[in-house]
C-alpha cells in the first residue's frame, strides 16, 4: 500500500503557485509470487514459490501460494496478498456452504464456475489476484483452469501465471505443447516429468525475477488425494 | 553524403530531441526505460586503507538483465569508485572523471588526491541537477592517507569511515553499525564490507549474485572479482537440449558462386613445433 | 381435529396448547380440495400425471397447466391452490438458473426442492425475503427429475417439509391412489409401466367422480397431462397422441 503524489503539470508552477496538492490513496499492493499447474491424464501438479515481496523488500520467504481447497481442488493465487488472503477466505466459506446446501463436495469445474461469478461481482473494484486452479474434473482426469482478475476463465493443460508467468509461458507451450517443433515423438507427460519440469523452469524463473526466490513448493494431485513436494530456489 | 551518416562531434549532451519527446510524451507516448543497478556498493576505512564492496545485479524493472555486472570503476591507479543508479550514468561519469585524473596527473606529474576526485565528481553532478542519477561511493588512498566519500545525485558528498549507497544501502549499512570499529585489520575489514554486501544481496531485490571487493592499500590494489559467490545456481533436473533436425527449416536455397580456375599448386605444410 | 377448534388458529405463528399450528393444519387440508396428481419414479425416469378438473363444458381443457418445467431436467406438479404455485415455481426457476449460473452444473432435485421449502416456511417473518406470503402456500408440490444421484421424486406439502418417495399421490383422490400405487409399484417397473400405471390410476379416480361433473367418461384423454423426465430427452410433456397410446392398452 502507498501514497502517491500527484505531480502537477509543470515543476515551475508548483513551486511558485503552491496551492493544494492531490493526495490519492491507492489500495492495492503488488507482492509478487509465481504460480505454475500442469494437467496430466490422472494427475494434476501446481506449484508456487514461497516468496512474498514488496518494492524491493521481501516480507516472507516462507509463504506458499497454493490453497487446497477440496482433495481434488488447489487454488494458487498470486498478486496483492491482502486480496489473495481474503479470497480464498470467502472460496473456503463458499466451499462448506455448498456443501451444507448440496450434501456434496464441490468438483473443480463447480470451484472454477463460482470463483469466476465472485471475481466478475466485483468487475468495477477488482480482487488484484491472478488465479490459476488445479484439480482432477469428474471423470478423474487433470484439469487447470486460469482466471485473469475480473473473471475471465478457460479450461487449460498448462498454465503459469504472476510475476514470472509471462517468462515460464513460453517455456512451457515448448515442453509440454510441443510447439516450434517438428519430429519430435509427443509422448503424454508422465507426474514425474512434471515435477522435474516444474521444478527446472523455477529454478529459471529465480534466475531472472527478482519476485520469485526462496522456494518452490509443490502439490500433487491425484486419486488418492494432494501430496506436497518442496525444493530450495535461489535467496537473493 | 558520408558527412550526414555521422554524428557531430560537440562535446557534452545533445538535448535537441527534448522539446520534441516533450511532446510526444504528452500525446501518451512512453519513453525507454534505463537500465538500473537497484544495487548494495559500500566501502569502509581500515587501517591500512580502504575497502569498497559491490554486488553484481543489474535490474530492468523487475527482471535482472545482468548477473554479474561490475559495480567497481576504475579512476586511477590508487582510487577506485562504485556506483549506483543508472548504469549508462555511472559508467559514463565515473570513465570521464578518469580521463580528467589522467590528464591532471600528466600535467602536475601527480599522483591524483581522492579529494580531487571529490571535487570534480561533485561539480559534475551538481551542474546537471540530479538528473545524472549516479550515487556513487569513491575510495582511494593518496599521500595524504586513505579517504572515503560518498557522492550522491545532486552533487552533495559526505567523507565519512563508512558507507553505504544504493537500494540495499539500508541493509548494509545496519551491518556496519553493528560492527564497524577503527583501525580494522585487513582480513576482519574485508570480512564485514563483505557481509555488508550479503545483506543487500539476500535483503534487497535490487541487489544479487555475487560480492565484489576492492582493497586499496598505499603501494597496492586487489580487485577481487568476485570475492564471494553468494548464489549458486540451481541445478536443473532435466535435459533440454534438441535433437537435430527439430527446427523447422522453412525455405532453402543453394546457390553456386561461379569461379574461374586460374592455377592450382601443391604446397607441404610444416608441422608445429613448440 | 376440528373439534379442538379455539383461537389458536387465527394467526400463522401461535402454537396451541397442545403444540399445533392450526393454519398450517388447515393449508395441508386444502390439498385435499385439489386435482389428483402422482408421480412415480423408476430406473429410466420419472413420470408426472395430473388430473385437469374442469368443472364446466365450457372451459378450454388445455388453458390448465398443472405441470411445469422447472429446469431442463426437472418438473413439478401440483395440487392445491393454483395461483400460489406461481411464487414457488418462479423460485425454483430462479434458484436452478442461478445454481447453474454460479457453479456451471445443473442443480439437484433435492437442492431445488430444499430452496423452494426454504420460501415455503417463510410465512409470518417480519424480515421474510420477496415472495414469502404472510400465511402458509395452499399448495403440494412434486418434484420430478434427474441429476447426477439418478431419477428423483420429491414431494413438498404446505408445512415446507419435504420427503422422497419412490410413487406419490396428491390431491382429492390422493389416499385411494396412493393405496393403488403401492399395490402397483415394484422397483423393476419400466418408464413405459409407470406411464400406464399413473394414468389408469388416474383415469380410476376421475371415473368414481365424473358423476358430479357434467362431462362425459370418454372425455378423459382430454383431461389428464403427463410429463417425463429422462436421462436422453430431460423434460419432456406428452402429446395428446402419446397419452392415448397408453390409454388405449388400459
Amino acid at each position: 500500500m502507498s501514497v502517491i503524489t500527484q505531480p502537477r503539470s509543470s515543476f515551475v508552477e508548483e513551486y511558485y503557485a503552491g496551492g493544494p496538492k492531490e493526495v490519492s490513496f491507492n489500495p492495492y499492493a503488488h507482492n509478487g509470487g509465481t504460480i505454475l499447474a500442469i494437467a496430466g491424464d490422472d494427475f494434476s501438479v501446481i506449484g508456487s514459490d514461497t516468496r512474498l515481496s514488496e518494492g524491493f523488500s521481501i516480507h516472507s520467504r516462507d509463504c506458499p501460494k497454493t490453497y487446497k481447497l477440496t482433495n481434488t481442488t488447489v487454488l494458487g493465487c498470486a498478486g496483492f496478498h491482502g486480496d489473495v488472503l481474503t479470497l480464498t477466505k470467502v472460496v473456503e466459506a463458499r466451499l462448506k456452504m455448498y456443501e451444507h446446501e448440496h450434501n456434496k463436495q464441490m468438483t473443480s469445474g463447480a470451484i472454477a464456475a463460482m470463483l469466476s461469478t465472485m471475481l466478475y461481482h466485483r468487475r468495477f473494484f477488482p480482487y488484484y489476484v491472478y488465479n490459476i486452479i488445479g484439480g482432477l474434473d469428474e471423470e478423474g482426469k487433470g484439469c487447470v483452469y486460469s482466471f485473469d482478475p475480473v473473471g475471465s476463465y478457460e479450461r487449460e493443460v498448462y498454465r503459469a501465471g504472476g510475476s514470472a508467468g509471462s517468462i515460464l509461458q513460453p517455456l512451457l507451450d515448448n515442453q509440454i505443447g510441443f510447439k516450434n517443433m517438428q519430429n519430435v515423438e509427443k509422448l503424454p507427460l508422465s507426474q514425474e516429468k512434471a515435477i522435474k519440469l516444474i521444478k527446472d523452469v523455477f529454478i529459471s524463473a529465480a534466475e531472472r525475477d527478482i519476485y520469485t526466490g526462496d522456494q518452490v513448493q509443490i502439490q500433487i494431485i491425484t486419486k488418492d488425494g494432494v501430496r506436497m513436494e518442496s525444493f530450495a530456489l535461489r535467496r537473493d | 553524403m558520408a558527412a550526414l551518416c555521422v554524428e557531430p562531434s560537440t562535446g557534452g549532451f545533445i538535448f535537441e530531441n527534448c522539446k520534441r519527446n516533450a511532446v510526444l510524451q504528452s500525446k501518451g507516448l512512453k519513453g525507454p526505460t534505463a537500465l538500473k543497478t537497484g544495487t548494495t556498493i559500500c566501502g569502509i576505512v581500515f587501517k591500512d586503507g580502504i575497502v569498497l564492496g559491490a554486488d553484481t545485479r543489474a535490474t530492468e524493472d523487475t527482471i535482472i538483465a545482468d548477473k554479474n555486472c561490475s559495480k567497481i570503476h576504475y579512476l586511477s591507479d590508487n582510487i577506485y569508485c562504485c556506483g549506483a543508479g543508472t548504469a549508462a550514468d555511472t559508467e559514463m561519469t565515473t570513465q570521464l572523471i578518469s580521463s580528467q585524473l589522467e590528464l591532471h596527473r600528466l600535467n602536475t606529474g601527480r599522483i591524483p588526491r581522492v579529494c580531487t576526485a571529490n571535487r570534480m565528481l561533485k561539480q559534475m553532478l551538481f551542474r546537471y541537477q540530479g538528473y545524472i542519477s549516479a550515487a556513487l561511493v569513491l575510495g582511494g588512498v593518496d599521500v595524504t592517507g586513505p579517504h572515503l566519500y560518498s557522492v550522491y545525485p545532486h552533487g552533495s558528498t559526505d567523507a565519512l569511515p563508512y558507507v553505504t549507497m544504493g537500494s540495499g544501502s539500508l541493509a548494509a549499512m545496519s551491518v556496519f553499525e553493528d560492527r564497524y570499529k577503527i583501525n580494522m585489520e585487513r582480513e576482519d575489514a574485508m570480512k564485514l564490507v563483505c557481509d555488508a554486501i550479503r545483506a543487500g544481496i539476500f535483503n534487497d531485490l535490487g541487489s544479487g549474485s555475487n560480492v565484489d571487493l576492492c582493497i586499496i592499500t598505499k603501494d597496492k590494489v586487489d580487485y577481487l572479482r568476485p570475492f564471494d559467490e553468494a548464489n549458486q545456481k540451481g541445478q536443473r533436473q532435466g535435459d533440454y537440449t534438441y535433437k537435430r533436425g527439430t527446427t523447422a527449416i522453412l525455405s532453402e536455397e543453394v546457390k553456386k558462386i561461379e569461379f574461374d580456375l586460374i592455377s592450382t599448386k601443391v604446397t607441404r605444410v610444416e608441422p608445429m613445433e613448440t | 381435529m376440528f373439534l379442538t377448534r379455539s383461537e389458536y388458529d387465527r394467526g400463522v405463528n401461535t402454537f396451541s396448547p397442545e403444540g399445533r399450528l392450526f393454519q398450517v393444519e388447515y393449508a395441508i387440508e386444502a390439498i385435499k380440495l385439489g386435482s389428483t396428481a402422482i408421480g412415480i419414479q423408476t430406473a429410466e425416469g420419472v413420470v408426472l400425471a395430473v388430473e385437469k378438473r374442469v368443472t364446466s363444458p365450457l372451459i378450454e381443457p388445455s388453458s390448465i397447466e398443472k405441470i411445469l418445467e422447472v429446469d431442463s431436467h426437472i418438473a413439478c406438479a401440483m395440487s392445491g391452490l393454483i395461483a400460489d404455485s406461481r411464487t414457488l415455481i418462479d423460485r425454483a426457476r430462479v434458484e436452478s438458473q442461478n445454481h447453474w449460473f454460479t457453479y456451471n452444473e445443473k442443480m439437484s432435485i433435492e437442492s431445488v426442492t430444499q430452496a423452494v421449502s426454504n420460501l415455503a416456511l417463510q410465512f409470518g417473518d417480519d424480515d421474510a425475503g420477496p415472495g414469502a406470503m404472510s400465511r402458509p402456500f395452499g399448495v403440494a408440490l412434486l418434484f420430478a427429475g434427474i441429476d447426477e444421484k439418478g431419477p428423483r421424486l420429491f414431494h413438498m406439502d404446505p408445512s415446507g417439509t419435504f420427503l422422497q418417495y419412490e410413487a406419490k399421490a396428491i390431491g382429492s383422490g390422493s389416499e385411494g391412489a396412493q393405496q393403488a400405487l403401492q399395490e402397483v409399484y415394484h422397483k423393476s417397473m419400466t418408464l413405459k409401466e409407470a406411464c400406464k400405471e399413473s394414468l389408469k390410476i388416474l383415469k380410476q379416480i376421475m371415473e368414481e367422480k365424473l358423476n358430479e361433473t357434467n362431462v362425459e367418461a370418454s372425455e378423459t384423454l382430454n383431461l389428464t397431462a403427463m410429463a417425463t423426465v429422462t436421462k436422453d430427452n430431460l423434460f419432456h410433456m406428452s402429446s395428446k397422441e402419446e397419452i392415448e397410446e397408453f390409454i388405449k392398452d388400459i
